[in-house]
């Protein structure tokens, strides 16, 4: 099964589940959980379901496409069900059979593994499901986003694409994966790979630090000034961009070396702020009071 | 099977860590609700577990609540009745409010007075009408490190029912018949594929496994031996016990197999005792990986394969391991060996990120990565690891030369001070944090670092246990004994003090810089110096904290961590309470020791009791000396007090000495309670607060003399037997 057959096979499953299929989100994020689709959605009472790839870029991860196993961007396949079924592990268990994993000839197990993050006043409960030992997948309870209490709980797994594809297809180097059409990821993505490491640890670029460094500090500054400006305006998508837009900058700031510590925890909070200043207000906007007469279809 | 109580909770996969603690939960809090429901317990309660069920079974309980009398107190018969006799509106009152006739009040003598009473007998309900009941309290009376919210309610008025994992069936049976019970879904959670969980006659087996029929399926169950039977049919060992030796058996075989052993030196228990409760049916398998990985160091190898994939490591008969590994699989697979290599796979991969963060991390010293630290926030008062790594330094030094008065190791001390966080900002401890410290000591050693110095590194966290035999010992430490024991302390002294000044103390479960750990490590550190360094020191926490900037608090939360300390060796709490009284800066753990380690052999001699049960009342009455009384002398004429006199002399020297060279307290504690008949005599035969003052002031002044001498030795009012 190709790479791009997986994401076929994978949407397909959740949506004969009953999800809807969106894109990723088309900004520079470290996970989906980060688009709104996840992130505002599980908000308020109004049932959502969902699935999407997110091509999800780590800086810190960047390893110039030596390492077979790390990347700068990886591919998230993204599902949120809220509510939760009673039944989301079964169906989980289902997916993977869709793809060819045959439980009965594995060993599959849910060992415990909570998500936090403190960035979006953000946490929940559940696991990293393992295959054969190897981390396939995390699954969440969603306890709180921006600091707000949920309810009803969603569930929201994450499919990690290229480890899933390595298992299936066999390969120890994530870079000879069959990406589909005759190409490997390594043809597709390799160049991109190099590239974004080298801007993120800004090694051979020729930009000194000093200018690598004030030019990010300056375009956060820029950019946290105008998402605080669009959420004073009410604009809460657009202002969540710019939030976006700031984690980003600050995870570049933080593997280029540029920050120190105190400089450092300084960042997470103001993106901190603005993420559940965001969140706050939205929630306020779809209580099942203001939600119930309009997001009935 | 007539009155056997089976429930069994399915969940979803409880965290493994949780389990042995919550099964016995499950128990105590069943018996304690069955008891406040009044239902007796006609056999003892069973408890079993897996990462989907917990379950309790009472093969016999009582079939209805006892009977249950209830004596309801009224008004106070001289308000209830008139001057003739008869009941005044508020004793009628009283009757009619019961519900009773006014002869079936009765009259009830109190400490206060009479008082109107009427008894109610209340005839028990059956048991099938009470167990509901008992369920909910059960449920809500659990408790987990973190709980989860999953959208459920129970209907006993309190609403949302938070719980470790959801819950996805329950069995609840009463003689063979299902109690009804059940958990609601809150209202925004109403939805199609979101159904009450309704307790029923059926339970679920191995999610993948079976003997019949399709996996997974609900089965039904008439008692628990039908339950058990049919879980043993569908793939679930329910004994932890079976599947803990399940897997050690077969770990053993399938080491033999391989011709070597399980390498137990390596793995501890915590591996063993962890991984039964990850499973459900274990079947153990195993696998190889590339011997050139045995060139990584022992610690990263095992790390790798024990914390990260729970796989056991094997060796040889010499204790040096081979290119295997075992691993216990919650499955009974069709072909071993395709999982056998999937996870090979893993193995390899993890081992080698391992070599590239070994080889990257070494193109550096381990001095150049103390500067990277700066990156790295200790806490946002206390400021980067690498200021924190200059406090080490400075304080390590410190404490080599002026406590330990080895002014010969202090370089190395400092040395090892200023290094020891350095592999914080080592790629290898940012990927496997289980090797802090361990990393740091094989990087220094690897740069020639002398073992004075690289060992301090490699067990600076240690001891976290508090016991007396855990690690390290003296013979791991080797010639590093006491620069280990400087940086181990001064470490743990600065986040502890540090985060104190700093407002960070713990409260109730709350500890999230593991002070109550770093504070018990550094006072087990002192208890066994001797032991662990060779040094003989009474160091008392005085002497090694900076009292500046720390209150109250901080001392009081030391002496509970010494107290603990003590405790946790099997002392007794009274005795440990007596050796640990007074000022906590004054305090020497090892003194402790000592005292507690003689002073069991007196408490219970006739002598010792008696001075202990007098002790209080010597206290007391000594506090009335002024403190400006001139000494007199000499006053003393009562045969009694003469002789206490006499003994307070001649064992005061004994006692002083003692106290004094830090050892022989069997001796002196024996002559503490020597003094037990003089001092009862003296309490019998004599007035201490005589008409005349200056015999008044001799003889409290004899009592302050004797209270001083025991309190060197323990504050013996402590240890008075319980009363009966």
């Amino acid at each position: 099964m190709t790479f791009q057959d997986l994401i076929f096979q994978l949407t397909s499953f959740w949506a004969s589940r009953g999800c809807l299929i969106q894109q990723g989100l088309d900004l520079e994020v470290g996970a989906g959980t980060s688009h709104p689709e996840t992130l505002l959605r599980v908000l308020g009472p109004t049932p959502w379901n969902v699935a999407y790839v997110q091509p999800s870029r780590r800086p810190d991860d960047g390893r110039f496409g030596q390492n077979p196993n790390r990347l700068f961007k990886h591919h998230q396949l993204q599902v949120i069900l809220k509510p939760s079924p009673d039944e989301i592990q079964r169906i989980y268990l289902e997916s993977l059979e869709a793809v060819g994993i045959n439980p009965r000839q594995h060993d599959i197990r849910f060992e415990e593994d909570n998500w936090e993050s403190p960035t979006l006043g953000a946490w929940g409960i559940g696991w990293q499901v393992m295959l054969d030992g190897m981390e396939i997948s995390q699954f969440t309870y969603f306890q709180q986003v921006g600091g707000i209490d949920l309810s009803p709980v969603s569930a929201e797994i994450t499919y990690g694409l290229e480890r899933i594809a390595m298992f299936l297809q066999k390969v120890d180097n994530v870079f000879d994966l069959h990406w589909g059409g005759g190409r490997s990821y390594g043809d597709v993505r390799m160049r991109e790979e190099v590239e974004q490491s080298k801007y993120a640890f800004n090694r051979d670029t020729g930009i000194g630090r000093e200018r690598y460094s004030a030019f990010h500090r300056s375009q956060f500054d820029e950019t946290f000034k105008f998402g605080q400006e669009l959420l004073a305006g009410g604009l809460l998508l657009p202002a969540l961009e710019y939030c976006l837009k700031c984690s980003h900058l600050f995870n570049l700031l933080d593997s280029s070396g540029s920050v120190g510590v105190t400089e450092r925890t300084a960042y997470i909070l103001r993106v901190r702020q603005l993420a559940i200043a965001i969140c706050k207000q939205y929630a306020a906007q779809v209580t099942p009071e203001a939600s119930s007469p309009k997001a009935e279809p | 099977m007539d009155r056997e109580l089976l429930l069994e909770i399915g969940t979803e996969e409880i965290p493994a860590s949780w389990l042995p603690g919550l099964t016995i939960q499950v128990g105590q809090a069943l018996e304690a609700r069955l008891k406040e429901a009044r239902l007796s317990l006609d056999e003892p309660i069973e408890t079993y577990s897996t990462p989907r069920r917990l379950t309790a079974r009472v093969g016999k309980i009582g079939e209805r609540q006892d009977d249950r009398e209830e004596l309801v107190m009224g008004p106070p018969v001289s308000a209830a009745f008139n001057a003739d006799g008869q009941l005044t509106p508020a004793g009628a009152g009283f009757a009619k409010k019961q519900g009773v006739a006014e002869d079936a009040i009765e009259r009830i003598a109190t400490a206060k007075g009479e008082y109107l009473g009427v008894r109610k007998h209340h005839r028990g309900k059956t048991a099938v009408d009470v167990l509901p009941e008992v369920l909910s309290g059960l449920l809500r009376s659990l408790t987990f490190p973190r709980h989860m919210r999953w959208d459920a309610e129970l209907a006993d008025g309190k609403g949302d029912l938070p719980f470790g994992r959801p819950i996805r069936w329950l069995l609840y049976l009463y003689g063979g018949r299902v109690v009804p019970f059940s958990i609601s879904r809150s209202a925004p959670a109403q939805h199609g594929l979101v159904q009450d969980v309704v307790a029923g006659a059926s339970t679920y087996g191995h999610r993948f496994l079976t003997m019949s029929g399709r996996p997974g399926r609900a089965i039904k169950v008439k008692h628990f031996d039908d339950y058990k039977k049919r879980l043993s049919e569908n793939f679930v060992v329910i004994e932890r016990s079976e599947r803990h030796d399940r897997i050690a058996r077969e770990l053993d075989a399938e080491a033999r197999r391989r011709g070597g052993r399980v390498a137990s030196a390596l793995v501890g228990h915590a591996i063993l005792e962890e991984v039964p409760d990850l499973v459900e049916y274990p079947v153990v398998v195993s696998g190889t990986f590339s011997e050139e990985f045995l060139k990584l160091p022992e610690e990263v190898l095992s790390t790798t394969m024990i914390h990260h994939q729970h796989f056991f490591p094997v060796s040889n008969d010499h204790g040096k391991l081979l290119p295997v590994f075992l691993a216990v699989l919650n499955m009974e697979p069709e072909k071993p060996e395709i999982i056998a290599k999937n996870m090979e796979r893993v193995l390899t991969a993890r081992l080698r990120d391992a070599r590239f963060f070994l080889e990257s991390d070494r193109k550096k010293p381990l001095d150049a990565h103390v500067e990277r630290l700066s990156t790295v926030l200790f806490h946002k008062k206390l400021g980067s690891y690498l200021e924190k790594s200059a406090r080490v330094e400075k304080l390590a030094r410190e404490i080599c030369t002026r406590i330990f008065v080895r002014p010969d190791l202090a370089d190395h001390a400092a040395a090892a001070g200023r290094l020891c966080k350095a592999d914080l900002a080592t790629d290898m401890v940012r990927e496997l944090t289980e090797l802090q410290g361990t990393m740091g000591g094989i990087y220094a050693r690897e740069s020639g670092a002398p073992e004075e110095v690289w060992k301090a590194i490699y067990y600076h966290y240690l001891p976290v246990g508090v016991e007396a035999n855990s690690p390290p010992g003296k013979e791991q430490l080797g010639s590093a004994a006491i620069t280990w024991a400087a940086v181990s302390l001064a470490d743990k002294l600065d986040t502890v003090a540090g985060m104190f000044r700093a407002g960070e103390r713990p409260t109730g479960s709350r500890d999230p810089y593991g002070l109550r750990r770093s504070a018990q490590g550094l006072v087990r550190l002192l208890v066994d110096l001797p032991e662990l360094t060779g040094l003989n020191l009474r160091i008392t926490l005085g002497q090694l904290v900076d009292e500046s900037g720390l209150d109250e608090a901080f001392w009081s939360f030391m002496m509970d961590r010494v107290r603990f300390v003590l405790e946790q060796r099997g002392f007794d709490t009274r005795n440990v309470r007596s050796v640990t009284h007074g000022a906590p800066a004054a305090l020497s753990p090892l003194v402790a020791r000592r005292k507690l380690e003689t002073l069991p052999e007196f408490t219970d001699t006739m002598e010792f009791q008696q001075l202990a049960a007098l002790f209080k009342r010597v206290k007391n009455i000594a506090r009335n000396l002024a403190s400006d009384a001139p000494d007199l002398g000499g006053t003393l004429t009562e045969p009694a007090e003469l002789a206490l006199a006499t003994s307070v002399n001649s064992l005061g020297p004994v006692i002083e000495g003692t106290v004094e060279a830090g050892t022989g307290y069997r001796q002196a504690f024996a002559a503490a309670a020597t003094l037990g008949p003089s001092v009862a005599r003296f309490f019998d035969d004599v007035m201490v607060m005589a008409e005349d003052p200056k015999l008044r002031d001799a003889r409290l002044r004899l009592l302050k003399r004797l209270e001083g001498l025991i309190l060197q030795l323990a504050d013996v009012s402590e240890i008075v037997p319980e009363e009966k």
